[in-house]
C-alpha cells in the first residue's frame, strides 16, 4: 500500500487550470480514452476505501504523456439503489476538482483529466494516493454512503473493455430516466432550499417536471432526502388526486400550503393558469400567456430582444419570481420542455406559439414534431400582428381551438372576435366584393388577418344584418 | 382562465394593458404601491439604525479627548467630563464621524449636482433609458424616494431631497444641538444612505448623458499605467472626479482629428469614467468607443509620482479626490493646470470669459502657472491646446525632471540616516536603508517599495538634508514607469437583473459562496498589490468579486505568469469567478442596486420607498461584504456607512482607524443575537450572522478572513453555509495555520461542515465542545445553537410578520 500523502483539498481548486507547462499526466480527454463509472453495489460486494489499479500505477507513467483511463466506483450502503448512480457520479467532477494538481473536466466518457507536477512533487506514486481520499469526500458529502470502492483502469486494453461495459451502463440509466414518469412513481420530491432567499417559494419536482431552476431532477431530490430527510429537499408521497391531467395532488396542495406559510394553497404540475407552479427567481426560461392569440410564449434569460408583446425577458420574469403564484406567467425549467405532461393540461406543445430560435433548437427533441414548424420564433415574427399571421398560415391550432392530446378534449374555442365592429364589417365586405364571392380560404387569411371562423363569424354578423 | 377577450390585465401588474393588435401601454403610476416612507428624514429610519448600533456597538478610539469646535474649547472630555456646550466624550466622538460621513456625502452629491446642470444644458433632457435588461432602473431612488425617473430631468427633485437632508444633519452638529453619541450615528448611517442615492443620481445622469455601458459584462479593455501615455504626443491629464471637461479635451481632439497629437490620460476616477464614454447603447451623437481612446494613468496615489516622472505635459483639474498641492508641484516643472470646476481653484484666476488663445499663450509662455475655466468646451479646447504648445517649449525641461546617475548618487551621499522621514512615513517604509542599499548599488529595495509608497511626500519635508526622495524613487523605478502598461476592463455599470436571476440558482446551490465588493481610496497598508492578492483570493474561491474607483484601478496594475491582468484572467460578469469592474467611484451605487434587486427578484419585495425592509432583508439574506482596502477620504467613510445602512457589512484597512469607530458585534452577549421569525413571529436566538457590520483589519490575511466571516447569513440554507464555512475555515488554515477558534458557532447541521474536514472537525466538536454527535448516522444531535432550518425567515422588522392567510 502506498504511504498516504496529506492532499492540499479545497473548493477554491475547482476552477485551477493545469497548462502544459505543469503537465504530469493527461489522462483521457481529445487524445485518450476515458471515462467514469459509479455503481450502486451490495454491503458485502464493496470493501471500503479499497483502490484497484488494473495498468501501470502513476508513478510510472513518463511525464507529459497522455493515458487512457477509466475509473469505476462502488458504492454500498443501506439507502443506496441504482437510481442515485448517476447523482453520486455527477459530483466526480466537484470532489476531484477540489484536490489541488489535480483537474477534472466534462463527464462519463468524455472525461478529461490532468495530474499536474505539483503532486508529483509532494511525493505522489500512485492513483491510491489520490483515490482514497476521493472515497472519505464522498462519504463525507453524501453519508448514505457507508463504503465505496475504487478500481482505477490505465491499461488500454482494460480501458477499452470497461469503457464499453460503461456505455452499456449509461444508455440503461438514460433509457430507465427518459422513461420514468409521474405514473411510475410513488414519491415526489418537495424543494425548498430557495427559501433562503424567497421565504415563500416551494417547489415540487417529479419525474415529469424537473426544477425550474434546471439544478434538481426527481433522482437528485431522491439522493438530497436520503441524505437529510428532515432537509430541504424532502418526499412528498404521491396522494390525494384531485385532477389527474393538471397534476393536483393533496399532498401537493398541503406541502405548498404549509411551506409557504399559507401564501397559497394549490399547487398543480401541469398547468399554466389554475394554481400554477410557484417560481422562485431563477426560472431558466419563462412561459408568458398573450391572450391575442390565445397561446402561450417562452423566453430564456439569454435572449435580448422584445418579444411579440413587446416585452423583454426582463420585464416578464419581473413580473414572474418571488414565490409567488402569479396567473399569466410560469418559471419553467429547460428540462421541463422534454417532459411528456409538458403543460399537459393547457395543450402542452400546441398551445406555445412563440419561443426564440436559439431555445427552440435547443429543445427540438422536446417538441411534438407536428408542432414544431408551427412555432414562430425571432426570425418569423417581431410583433403580435406579425404572430396571428404567421399561426394563421401555419395551422397553429390555437387558431381554430386546441385539442389537447391527453383527453383529446377541445379546451379552447379558437379564435373568435368578441365585439364585431363596423370596421371588421366593412373589411370583410370589401373584400368579398372584390373577390366576387370567390373566397380563397388561404388568401383571405393572408389578406384579412382573421382565421376562418373569425371570417365566418362575421359573415354570420352581416347576415344578422341582413347586408348579405 | 381561458380568455380572449381584447382586453386583459394581468394580476400584480395592474399598470401594464394588453391590448389586441397593439403592445403595452405603460401609464405614468407604476404597480407598486408607495411604501411607508417616501422621502425619509432624519429621524425617519431611526428604529433602523438603532437596530443596527444596538447589534453592532459602537466603539470609538477617540484621537483626541478634546473637543475644540467651538471657542469654548478646549473643553477636556476624559474620565466622562462633558464641555462646556454639555456634550461628552462619546458624542464629540459622534459628531466627528457625522461630520466626516457628511463631506463625503456632499462630495458625491455636489458631484451629481454639477453633472446634473451640465448634462442638461449639453445634451438637454434625456430620456432615462438603461437598456432591455434592466427592470430596476434606479434602485436607490426607487427605494428611498419613491419614483420610478423618466427622464433625466427627474433626478432634480432626487437632488433637492438629498441636498435638504445634508442640510438638516449637517445643522444637527453645530454646537448645543444634538448630544447623543447614538443618535449622531444614526444621523451618520442616514447620511450614509444619503451618499448612495447621491452616488446613484451621478452615475445615471452620466452613463444615460455619456451613453456609458448599461451593465455590459464584456466592456472593453483599457489602456492603464503611467506607461501608457505616450511620450512622443502632447500628453494632457485629466485629475479628479467628475468627467465633464476631460471629455470636452477628448471631444475637441476627435473633432479636430488630434488624436495622432495629443494623448489624453486620466488620473482618479475621472479616468475611470472619460473610458466608459461611448460604450452603451449608441443612442447618442457622441462617437462610438471614443472612451477607449482615453487612458488611466492611475489612481490618485500615483499622482506625485507621475508629476515627478513628467509624463505629462498639462493637467486639467477637476474635483473630489485632487492633492492641494498641483500647482505647487506642477509650477517648477513647467505643467501648465486648468482648474475646470468652482470647487479647486487653488487661488487661480478665473479666466472663463477670455477667449481661448489668449489664456493658452498665458500658459504657454509660462506667463501664469494656472488658470481657472469652468466652462468645461472651453476648457477641454484650452487643454488640448495648451498640452500641444507647451511640449516642444518642455522639451528641455523633461530631460532634467528624472535625476541623472550623478545627481541620484549625490543624493544618496548627503543622509545622515537620522530616519526623520521614516517616523513619518504612513506605511513606515525605512527609507534611509533604501538610501544605504543604493550607495552600494543594490536598487532593488527602491524598486519593492515603489508601491508601498503612497507618495504623500511627507518624507522630503521632514529631511533635514532637503533630498527629494520622490525623486530618488522615479530615479531608481524609471524602467517600471515608462513599462508600466497594464490593461482595464472599462466601468460596466449596473448590474443587470438577468444576471442576478442566473445567480439565484449557483447561489441557493452552494456554488457562489457570496459577493466581494472592493472600493475606496488607494493608501493601501503594505502596497497597491494586496487589492489585487484579495479580488484574486476571492475569485478563486468562486466568490462574485465587484471592484469599483481606486481599487478597480490599482488592482489593474499586476499580471499572472502568462502576463493576463485580473480583467484578462476573469470574466467581467457579475457571477462567480468573474470580477467585474462597476465603474468610478460613483458607480458603487450599483453594488447597493445589486444587494436592492436580489429582494425584488427573488422575494418580490416591495422596494418603492421601502428602504429599512430592503436593508433588513439584505442584512438577513444577502451575503456580501465589502472592503475599503484603501480608506483616506472622508468619501470612503460615507460610503462605508451607506454600506452599513443598507445592511452589509466593510471590512476597512488599519489607517481607517483615524476615523476612530467601529460597528462591533459581541459573540459574547446572547441577547444581542436575537431575531424575529417572519413566519409565526417567534423570538430566535441566532449565530452571529453577519459578527459585525464595520471592522478594522490589520492586515490583508485578516481582511480575508474577516470577509468569508462576514459573508454568512442567518438565513443560509445548509449548502450555502457549508460551502461559506469551508472557505473562512480554508482561509484561516492557509494564512493562519490552524482553524479558525470561533468555527463550531457557525454549524447548524453536520451538512454544514466542509467535506474535506468533517470528520476531525466533528470530533472536535464532541471532545471539546462537548456537542452530541451520533456517529452511525453521523449526525449532530445537540451543540448547536439552533438547527438548520432552511424556511427560517429572519427579520429585524415586527412589521414583517406575516400574517397566515386564510
Amino acid at each position: 500500500m502506498a504511504e498516504e500523502i496529506q492532499l492540499d483539498i479545497s473548493p477554491m481548486y475547482e476552477g485551477e487550470r493545469i497548462r502544459k507547462d505543469d503537465l504530469w499526466v493527461e489522462l483521457g480527454g481529445p487524445k485518450a480514452d476515458g471515462f467514469e463509472l459509479s455503481l450502486a453495489a451490495s454491503m458485502d460486494e464493496v470493501e471500503d476505501g479499497k483502490v484497484t489499479i488494473v495498468g501501470p500505477d502513476l508513478g510510472t507513467v513518463p511525464e507529459g504523456s497522455t493515458v487512457p483511463f477509466g475509473m469505476v466506483f462502488k458504492v454500498a450502503g443501506p439507502l443506496i439503489e441504482k437510481d442515485l448512480e448517476s447523482i453520486i457520479e455527477r459530483r466526480n467532477h466537484a470532489l476531484l476538482s477540489a484536490i489541488s494538481g489535480f483537474m477534472h473536466l466534462n463527464q462519463r466518457y468524455d472525461i478529461w483529466m490532468r495530474v499536474g507536477k505539483g503532486l508529483k512533487k509532494k511525493g505522489v506514486t500512485s492513483w491510491e494516493q489520490i483515490f482514497k481520499p476521493v472515497t472519505v469526500l464522498y462519504k463525507n458529502e453524501m453519508p448514505f454512503i457507508e463504503k465505496m470502492e475504487v478500481t482505477v483502469y490505465t491499461d488500454p486494453a482494460a480501458v477499452k473493455e470497461e469503457l464499453a461495459k460503461a456505455r452499456e451502463v449509461y444508455k440503461v440509466r438514460d433509457d430507465r430516466a427518459k422513461g420514468l414518469h409521474d405514473d411510475d412513481v410513488e414519491v415526489f420530491y418537495g424543494c425548498t432550499l430557495c427559501q433562503a432567499f424567497a421565504p415563500t417559494s416551494a417547489c415540487c419536482v417529479t419525474p415529469d417536471r424537473p426544477s425550474l431552476c434546471g439544478a434538481i431532477s426527481w433522482f437528485d431530490g431522491r439522493a438530497a432526502a436520503k441524505v437529510d430527510p428532515e432537509g430541504p429537499q424532502f418526499a412528498i408521497p404521491k396522494e390525494g388526486l384531485i385532477d389527474e391531467i393538471a397534476g393536483e395532488y393533496e399532498s401537493i396542495n398541503s406541502m405548498a400550503e404549509q411551506r409557504s406559510g399559507g401564501e397559497y394553497s394549490r399547487m398543480a404540475l401541469y398547468t399554466f393558469f389554475d394554481a400554477p407552479h410557484t417560481s422562485c427567481g431563477c426560472f431558466e426560461t419563462v412561459g408568458f400567456y398573450m391572450p391575442e392569440v390565445d397561446g402561450i410564449g417562452i423566453v430564456d434569460r439569454d435572449f435580448k430582444g422584445a418579444t411579440p408583446n413587446g416585452l423583454p425577458f426582463s420585464t416578464m420574469a419581473g413580473q414572474t419570481g418571488g414565490g409567488k403564484q402569479i396567473v399569466g406567467f410560469l418559471g419553467m425549467g429547460i428540462l421541463y420542455y422534454f417532459s411528456t405532461k409538458f403543460l399537459q393540461a393547457d395543450g402542452g406543445w400546441r398551445r406555445i406559439v412563440w419561443m426564440p430560435k436559439a431555445l427552440k433548437e435547443r429543445v427540438k427533441e422536446g417538441i411534438s414534431e407536428e408542432m414544431f414548424a408551427k412555432i414562430a420564433t425571432e426570425e418569423d415574427v417581431s410583433d403580435l400582428d406579425g404572430l396571428k399571421k404567421f399561426l394563421l398560415k401555419a395551422g397553429h391550432p390555437v387558431v381554430d381551438g386546441v385539442v389537447r392530446t391527453v383527453d383529446s378534449k377541445k379546451i379552447t374555442e379558437g379564435w373568435k372576435f368578441e365585439d364585431i365592429d363596423d370596421d371588421i364589417k366593412e373589411k370583410v365586405i370589401a373584400y368579398i366584393e372584390k373577390t366576387g364571392g370567390d373566397i380563397d380560404t388561404e388568401k383571405m387569411i393572408e389578406e384579412l388577418v382573421m382565421s376562418e371562423g373569425q371570417f365566418m363569424q362575421v359573415i354570420e354578423a352581416l347576415q344578422e344584418d341582413g347586408v348579405l | 382562465m381561458v380568455k380572449t377577450e381584447g382586453s386583459f390585465a394581468v394580476e400584480d401588474m395592474k399598470n401594464v394593458q394588453i391590448n389586441i393588435g397593439a403592445v403595452i401601454k405603460e401609464e405614468d403610476e407604476w404597480d407598486q404601491e408607495m411604501g411607508p416612507y417616501p422621502k425619509p428624514q432624519v429621524a425617519t429610519l431611526r428604529d433602523w439604525d438603532f437596530k443596527i448600533v444596538n447589534r453592532y456597538r459602537i466603539f470609538y478610539a477617540p484621537a483626541d479627548d478634546t473637543c475644540t469646535l467651538c471657542t469654548f474649547g478646549p473643553c477636556d472630555l476624559t474620565g466622562n467630563k462633558r464641555g462646556a456646550c454639555g456634550i461628552d466624550q462619546a458624542g464629540t466622538c459622534g459628531k466627528i464621524v457625522l461630520v466626516a460621513v457628511l463631506m463625503g456625502t456632499c462630495a458625491h452629491t455636489a458631484h451629481g449636482r454639477h453633472l446634473y446642470h451640465w448634462c442638461l444644458d449639453k445634451f438637454g433632457d434625456m430620456p432615462f433609458d438603461m437598456g432591455s435588461d434592466i427592470l430596476v432602473k434606479a434602485p436607490l431612488t426607487e427605494s428611498i424616494i419613491g419614483i420610478r425617473p423618466k427622464t433625466l430631468k427627474d433626478f432634480g427633485p432626487v437632488l433637492s431631497y438629498c441636498e435638504e437632508e445634508i442640510t438638516q444633519l449637517l445643522a444637527s452638529c453645530h454646537s448645543g444641538q444634538e448630544g447623543s453619541y447614538i443618535d449622531f450615528e444614526s444621523k451618520a448611517l442616514h447620511s450614509g444612505m444619503i451618499d448612495s442615492l447621491g452616488k446613484e443620481i451621478c452615475d445615471m445622469l452620466q452613463t444615460v448623458a455619456y451613453d456609458m455601458p448599461r451593465g455590459d459584462p464584456e466592456a472593453p479593455l483599457v489602456e492603464i499605467g503611467m506607461g501608457t501615455m505616450d511620450q512622443s504626443k502632447a500628453c494632457l491629464i485629466a485629475y479628479g472626479h467628475n468627467l465633464a471637461a476631460g471629455a470636452e479635451a477628448m471631444f475637441y481632439t476627435e473633432n479636430n482629428n488630434l488624436w495622432d497629437k495629443v494623448d489624453i490620460g486620466g488620473v482618479c476616477c475621472t479616468a475611470i469614467d472619460l473610458t466608459r464614454i461611448a460604450e452603451g447603447l449608441g443612442n447618442t451623437d457622441i462617437p462610438k468607443m471614443i472612451g477607449t481612446k482615453a487612458k488611466v494613468a492611475g489612481a490618485v496615489g500615483w499622482w506625485r509620482k507621475m508629476v515627478r516622472a513628467g509624463i505629462m505635459d498639462a493637467v486639467m483639474v477637476d474635483e473630489q479626490c485632487v492633492w492641494c498641492d498641483v500647482v505647487r508641484d506642477c509650477e517648477p516643472r513647467k505643467i501648465p493646470v486648468i482648474a475646470t470646476n468652482d470647487k479647486i481653484m487653488y487661488g487661480l484666476v478665473d479666466r472663463t470669459n477670455d477667449p481661448v488663445d489668449e489664456i493658452v499663450s498665458d500658459l504657454v509662455e509660462f506667463r501664469v502657472a494656472g488658470v481657472v475655466v469652468l466652462d468645461p468646451i472651453k476648457a477641454g479646447e484650452v487643454a488640448v491646446k495648451t498640452a500641444l504648445q507647451v511640449k516642444p517649449k518642455r522639451a528641455d525641461i523633461k530631460d532634467k525632471l528624472v535625476l541623472t546617475e550623478e545627481e541620484f548618487k549625490k543624493f544618496l551621499d548627503t543622509c545622515t540616516k537620522c530616519r526623520q522621514c521614516t517616523y513619518v512615513c504612513p506605511p513606515h517604509i525605512r527609507i534611509s536603508n533604501l538610501i544605504e542599499e543604493a550607495i552600494k548599488g543594490n536598487l532593488e529595495p527602491f524598486s519593492s517599495t515603489y508601491e508601498v509608497c503612497v507618495g504623500c511626500g511627507r518624507c522630503e519635508q521632514a529631511c533635514p538634508q532637503d533630498i527629494p526622495i520622490l525623486k530618488l524613487y522615479e530615479y531608481a523605478n524609471r524602467d517600471y514607469i515608462a513599462n508600466q502598461k497594464f490593461k482595464m476592463r472599462a466601468g460596466r455599470g449596473p448590474v443587470r437583473d438577468t444576471e442576478i436571476r442566473a445567480v439565484g440558482m449557483p447561489i441557493v446551490m452552494g456554488t457562489i459562496p457570496g459577493v466581494i465588493a472592493l472600493v475606496g481610496c488607494s493608501n493601501y497598508p503594505n502596497g497597491t498589490k494586496e487589492c489585487y492578492d484579495i479580488a484574486k483570493e476571492f475569485a478563486d474561491r468562486g466568490y462574485i468579486v465587484v471592484a469599483t474607483g481606486c481599487m478597480a484601478m490599482d488592482m489593474s496594475l499586476y499580471t499572472d505568469e502568462d502576463g493576463k491582468t485580473i480583467w484578462e484572467q476573469y470574466p467581467g460578469g457579475f457571477d462567480g469567478r468573474n470580477v467585474c469592474n462597476i465603474g468610478s467611484c460613483v458607480s458603487n451605487a450599483h453594488i447597493h442596486g445589486a444587494a436592492i434587486k436580489v429582494a425584488t427578484i427573488f422575494a418580490r419585495r416591495n422596494h418603492r420607498a421601502n428602504y429599512d425592509d430592503i436593508a433588513d432583508y439584505i442584512l438577513s439574506k444577502v451575503g456580501a461584504c465589502g472592503v475599503a482596502w484603501g480608506a483616506y477620504s472622508q468619501k470612503a467613510a460615507s460610503i462605508a456607512t451607506g454600506v452599513n445602512r443598507v445592511g452589509c457589512p466593510v471590512v476597512v484597512q488599519p489607517s481607517s482607524v483615524i476615523y476612530r469607530r467601529a460597528f462591533l458585534g459581541r459573540t459574547d452577549v446572547p441577547e444581542d443575537w436575537k431575531v424575529i421569525d417572519a413566519r409565526d413571529g417567534s423570538l430566535v436566538q441566532i449565530e452571529p450572522a453577519p459578527e459585525h457590520m464595520l471592522y478594522v483589519a490589520e492586515t490583508k490575511e485578516e481582511a480575508m478572513l474577516m470577509m468569508a466571516k462576514l459573508c454568512f447569513r442567518p438565513s443560509d440554507n445548509s449548502i450555502g453555509r457549508m460551502i461559506k464555512l469551508t472557505h473562512y475555515c480554508d482561509i484561516s488554515k492557509k494564512y493562519f495555520g490552524k482553524l479558525p477558534d470561533d468555527w463550531p458557532i457557525f454549524v447548524r447541521h453536520a451538512s454544514e461542515l466542509p467535506i474535506a474536514d468533517k470528520e476531525p472537525m466533528m470530533r472536535e466538536l464532541e471532545e471539546k465542545h462537548g456537542w452530541k454527535i451520533d456517529w452511525k448516522a453521523k449526525k449532530i444531535v445537540e451543540g448547536p445553537i439552533r438547527p438548520a432550518d432552511v424556511s427560517f425567515d429572519p427579520t429585524n422588522l415586527p412589521r414583517k410578520i406575516r400574517a397566515k392567510k386564510k
